[in-house]
């Protein structure tokens, strides 16, 4: 009994986890290049949206996940215009762009699908992989997981070996730290930014079909509920580091999971203080009494040449 | 053959021209120095080479093909390499990432870079730890990883901007060194520098630059050196006096301080401000300040000489009340002010011209009769609010009596020149009340000709009226204009002192550089 | 700086942009509901019909005019809040919060004793305890970018986050605010508070909802403008924003006007959470705050820092609020379409700074 509650606790703390690895990786890698994107939980409804609608339309989960990214990307593309090329407020550009997505998604979906729409959305299948079901506790939550589930963590590993041993990564972490010098050894400071934001918005549009094709099959108004801003804290947490932030993301998804884990062990834990731990943690770790990670010189900071 | 050639080369900044009509050949192998007054356009037309601006006007020809750099990528793609005065490298990166920084490979090779450092160390004796992190090293160390990166690339021409101004003498020596080293190997160099001392090591060739146009250039080998410097400031050195000679830093060229200062220096009175054994340690630990004593009697100016970098700017904070000493005590007029906040620090009769005007200052953005009363925003309120009017009349009469020059009190402060900015910091500073003693850190830095003798006019005029004067400058031709005392600072000490008439570049300079005690 | 004349010459030749900071707020409120127009062209409901149902809803009656006006209310205070922390360049986009907690905490205060208290103080009290509870949230800001240097736009964000669960978590548990199960109803919501602690109705003959906040709010236009633009704590706040070293220098205590920035700017936000709750919705709900946050964070960025833009967005957004809604009731358009409207004026005008900032270096 008790193993069983443990193994749907493990499989819904990873499948919660899952969208905010994979927007909270991508965050990381645009944060280190110096643009933060409070528009993540846009981007990412968005995406849930594109690939639910897609999922639906054209009977695959498969091409709803592309066209989520498609469409994330796309809103990417317009806040890197935005908050790099027009030098805006990156945070004031992300809350717009947040109250843009939930009022597209919510008038779309009532448009299309109708407000009394039930049909069931193609989803992503599990994988079952024999051999990991059968570990012990962890062994059912692990397969039970989709195929995207595991590219999150291909993609921390990826975005790891573009930071640490390619020279994009290095152009990334200067152009974070110091535009100007970067901008000196002939590094396109705009280039860099650019990719550095639609490599967020690519990764939020995967976080976010997770959610709408292979976590719930549908779609929900507001469907992220601020997933994309416990992404952005999970990336504060972790301290600018992909493993660190790994973890935020996993211990984030599990602090979640607990919600449905305390009550069924009959466990007397106000859900509510459940649901703010994450963000009391990310409050103490900016306001730096934990962690050692220091934050990019220029987050946050457009880049002008001369003056 | 000339590697590099401009022609007609202008270029604008709004309504103001920087670069005017510049035609310049750069020969190959040749070390090619641009003199000039700050202001002149000597960083601007480095600028334009390095692509950072685009011209308005003028082509230029590289190695024979057209060359219109739009950044600099293009630039550096084309061979063209360029060390500036402020340091473009990544503070929390080691020296390996900062030297891989920019280098086509998709994936990092630290291998094949360390392979390349350890080949320049032994061609130019540029050595240094490649996992060395930036923010560890020194100004010299920072320096030569500059040089180093723009040396990895085998370039044909090495642009250096000011390069020699945060330098320690012996350091100085050895940059030259490496440049004629550069120039040896068939490449070419241009030096933009204002000290003339350096252009006769170094130089090939010299462009005196002036107001955006070139006066003249020159090859080097057996030059008048006094003809170069009248083509710099646009009069004889000797008829302009002291300012000037301060500007182009000629060597031993300047009278004693008595013989060419008419007024009498008031005796000096009673110690208005004692520093004892005050200790500054940085975050890194590393005593800034180690165990300096200085007092400055009421009615007399003290300079500070030193390189730049031997603790000036950490004693400039500790008196605005903007760092604590670690250890050691400050006493202004009899009040102990150690570690007060910058209010308390006023209240005792301090005032301040700080080293950074831009960033301490003033504010910019605020009006010039907001910059007046900065410290005393409530002076001027009726019930609660503000009484502008009141205001602008006092500001009015500030203004008139420091001579700042503004179309109103209202207008923003950014909106003045550098001159006037400054004139407006003494007028609040030395309009105080009470006020017994005044700290100018590098007053005239970045200022005009006639700016800067209103300020020097400005501390002289307070020294009369009793007040004690810390003058903080690097420029040593200016301390030995003002001061009627200079004390020589070498890291974070005070390793020797002269009083006027006994003034001489050369025991200075020697204790600048920790050489000799006097 | 090489060339002290280069840039002086370069800024004096700038054109005035004081028009443009005008009109960008006007032209992009324009263009968002021309576009808002458009997609409800778009769903084939008629426009016409929308519009009417929505000028009904905002102000087809007294009853709408007041509620809308209600609405207003909250909004302008959110919005003064947000221009008095701008004024020390400090971005207050924890409104969220700072409503939930002034609006958790007047409630507790109305529950608990402020009902029996004599001579109005019935609803004053809950006000300055939901006042009280705002400042708390966003001098808590202020504190950890004045001590620890955090920025104040993801602490507040997180704040808001902290405070949501907080409210759900009193709304809750029945040790404190919920009220118990009856056979009517055991959503998780408080009782109601006693009517001594309701706000006063300006109007209590024709049916308008319109209560005596709308004086509070009056009172509190003119007192930030005051503040602001004509004493000396105005100038010291912009000062401290614009340079605090320099501020340092010459004697004020930066860290101190950080906190208050941040604390009168909670503040604000917390006295607009309790007239929402003692004005018109009577109980404490854990969604209650639902968008004004960030509704009030939209119409302080319409007001460039002026207390009459407040006045003027908070209106546009109060009557808009109300107009979306009586649409989606009566002519059946999502009012999500309004949303879509505020998103795009905050992103055109937030995108059209490089047009209205004088200097946008650094």
């Amino acid at each position: 009994m008790i193993d069983e509650q443990m193994a749907v606790f493990i499989g819904s703390g990873l499948r919660l986890a899952v969208p905010i690895i994979f927007a909270a990786t991508g965050e990381m890698l645009s944060e280190r290049a110096g643009v933060l994107n409070l528009s993540l939980d846009g981007m990412m409804l968005m995406s849930a949206f594109a690939a639910a609608l897609t999922s639906w339309a054209t009977g695959s989960p498969l091409a709803g996940v592309a066209a989520g990214v498609v469409v994330a990307t796309a809103v990417a593309a317009v806040q890197a215009v935005l908050s790099v090329t027009l030098r805006a407020n990156q945070l004031v550009v992300g809350i717009g762009f947040n109250i843009l997505a939930l009022g597209t998604t919510t008038f779309l979906y009532r448009e299309i699908f109708g407000p009394l729409s039930r049909d069931p959305i193609p989803g992503l299948a599990q994988l079952n992989l024999p051999w990991l079901a059968s570990i012990p506790v962890i062994g059912p939550a692990l397969s039970s997981q989709t195929g995207l589930a595991y590219v999150s963590i291909l993609m921390v590993i990826v975005t790891w070996l573009l930071l640490k041993y390619t020279s994009f990564g290095l152009a990334v972490r200067a152009v974070g730290e110091d535009p100007r010098a970067a901008d000196k050894a002939g590094i396109s400071v705009a280039r860099t930014r650019y990719l550095g934001v639609l490599y967020a918005g690519a990764l939020a549009g995967l976080g976010g079909a997770f959610m709408s094709v292979a976590d719930s099959n549908t779609f929900t108004e507001n469907m992220t509920k601020g997933a994309g801003y416990l992404a952005i804290t999970a990336v504060i947490f972790g301290g600018w580091n992909p493993w660190y932030t790994l973890a935020a993301c996993l211990l984030f998804g599990f602090a979640t999971a607990l919600q449905f884990l305390v009550p069924a062990l009959q466990l007397d834990v106000p859900v509510a203080l459940l649901l703010l731990l994450p963000y009391l943690l990310a409050l103490i770790a900016i306001a730096g009494f934990v962690g050692k990670g220091r934050q990019p010189g220029a987050l946050t900071i457009p880049f002008e040449r001369g003056g | 053959m000339a590697i590099l050639e401009l022609s007609g080369l202008t270029k604008r900044f709004g309504a103001f021209t920087a670069l005017d009509n510049i035609s310049l050949g750069i020969e190959r192998g040749e070390v090619h120095c641009l003199l000039g007054e700050n202001g002149a356009g000597k960083s601007t037309l480095c600028n334009l080479i390095f692509g950072v601006h685009r011209p308005d006007a003028g082509t230029m020809v590289l190695s024979g093909e057209q060359f219109q750099p739009r950044g600099p990528a293009e630039a550096l793609q084309r061979g063209i390499v360029m060390v500036h005065q402020h340091f473009s490298l990544v503070p929390n990166m080691s020296v390996a990432e900062n030297l891989m920084l920019g280098r086509a490979s998709a994936v990092l090779k630290p291998q094949d870079i360390i392979v390349r450092m350890g080949q320049l160390a032994a061609e130019y004796g540029l050595e240094i730890d490649p996992d060395a992190l930036i923010e560890d090293l020194s100004v010299g160390e920072r320096q030569r990883v500059e040089i180093i990166k723009c040396l990895l690339g085998d370039p044909r021409l090495l642009v250096l901007d000011e390069p020699t101004a945060v330098l320690q003498p012996d350091e100085i020596d050895a940059l030259l060194a490496i440049c004629r080293q550069v120039a040896l190997r068939g490449k070419s160099v241009i030096l933009v520098t204002h000290k003339l001392g350096e252009i006769g090591r170094v130089a090939d060739r010299t462009t005196v630059l002036r107001q955006g146009r070139i006066i003249e250039t020159v090859t080097m080998e057996g030059a008048d050196m006094r003809a170069l410097v009248r083509s710099m400031v646009g009069r004889d050195v000797q008829s302009a006096g002291s300012v000037l000679a301060a500007a182009v830093d000629i060597e031993g060229k300047v009278p004693a301080k008595s013989a060419m200062d008419a007024v009498d220096p008031t005796s000096s009175g009673e110690a208005v401000l004692q520093i004892s054994d005050l200790v500054y340690r940085d975050a890194h630990g590393l005593a800034r300040l180690d165990g300096l004593n200085l007092t400055v009697g009421s009615g007399e100016i003290v300079g500070i000489a030193g390189v730049e970098g031997n603790g000036q700017t950490e004693l400039g904070l500790i008196l605005a009340g903007l760092a604590s000493p670690s250890t050691g005590a400050i006493v202004v007029g009899g009040t102990p002010v150690t570690d007060c906040t910058p209010q308390q620090i006023t209240d005792a009769g301090v005032g301040i011209v700080p080293e950074d005007r831009h960033a301490v200052a003033c504010i910019k953005e605020l009006s010039v009769a907001e910059n007046l009363f900065l410290g005393a925003i409530g002076k001027f309120s009726r019930f609660g609010l503000l009484d502008k009017s009141a205001r602008r009349k006092a500001a009015e009469a500030m203004m008139r009596e420091f001579d700042v020059r503004a179309s109103s009190p209202d207008v923003s402060m950014a909106s003045l020149s550098g001159g006037n900015q400054q004139k407006a910091v003494l007028a609040r500073e030395l309009s105080l009340d009470p006020l017994v003693f005044l700290l100018a850190a590098q007053p005239t830095r970045g200022l005009d000709v006639g700016a800067i003798e209103a300020v020097y006019n400005r501390i002289r005029a307070a020294r009369d009226r009793g007040l004690g004067v810390l003058l903080i400058s690097s420029e040593l031709e200016e301390l030995m204009a003002v001061s009627d005392r200079i004390a020589v600072i070498y890291r974070g000490k005070l390793v020797g002192e002269l009083s006027a008439g006994s003034f001489s570049r050369e025991a200075i300079g020697a204790m600048m550089s920790g050489h000799a005690h006097v | 700086m090489k060339i002290p004349k280069f840039a002086e010459v370069a800024r004096g030749a700038r054109f005035d942009v004081r028009p443009l900071q005008v009109m960008v707020p006007v032209i992009s409120t324009v263009i968002a509901l021309g576009i808002g127009v458009l997609i409800i062209a778009s769903t084939g409901a008629s426009v016409l019909g929308a519009i009417d149902a929505f000028w009904d809803g905002m102000a087809g009656s007294d009853f709408n005019i007041g509620a809308s006006l209600n609405r207003a209310i909250s909004l302008a205070l959110v919005g003064l809040g947000f221009i008095f922390a701008g004024r020390a360049n400090l971005t207050n986009v924890g409104g969220e919060g700072q409503i939930a907690m002034g609006g958790m905490f007047a409630t507790a205060a109305a529950l608990h004793g402020a009902g029996d208290l004599p001579l109005g103080l019935a609803f004053v009290v809950p006000l300055v305890v939901g006042t009280a509870a705002g400042a708390l949230w966003g001098g808590l800001a202020g504190f950890l970018k004045a001590a620890r240097g955090t920025n104040e736009v993801i602490s507040t964000l997180l704040l808001s986050f902290i405070a949501l669960p907080l409210v759900y978590w009193s709304v809750e548990s029945f040790h404190l605010l919920r009220k118990p199960i009856s056979d009517l109803s055991s959503l998780p919501e408080s009782p109601e508070i006693p009517d001594t602690t309701k706000l006063p109705l300006l109007f209590p003959d024709n049916g308008s909802p319109l209560h005596i906040g709308l004086l509070i709010a009056a009172v509190a236009v003119v007192a930030v403008w005051l503040v602001l633009k004509h004493s000396p704590l105005g100038v010291r706040l912009r000062a401290v924003g614009l340079n605090a070293t320099a501020s340092r220098r010459a004697g004020m205590r930066t860290s101190l006007h950080v906190v208050l920035a941040m604390t009168v700017s909670g503040g604000f936000g917390g006295l607009a959470g309790a007239i929402m709750i003692l004005g018109q919705q009577f109980y404490l709900t854990s969604d209650f705050s639902s968008g004004y946050g960030f509704d009030g964070l939209v119409v302080g960025l319409l007001s460039r820092g002026s207390a009459a833009g407040v006045v003027i967005g908070a209106l546009l957004f109060g009557f808009l609020r109300s107009g979306s809604i009586n649409m989606e009731i009566s002519a059946n358009v999502p009012s999500a379409v309004v949303l879509i409207c505020q998103g795009l004026i905050v992103i055109i005008i937030a995108g059209s700074t490089i047009l209205t900032n004088r200097k946008a270096s650094r």
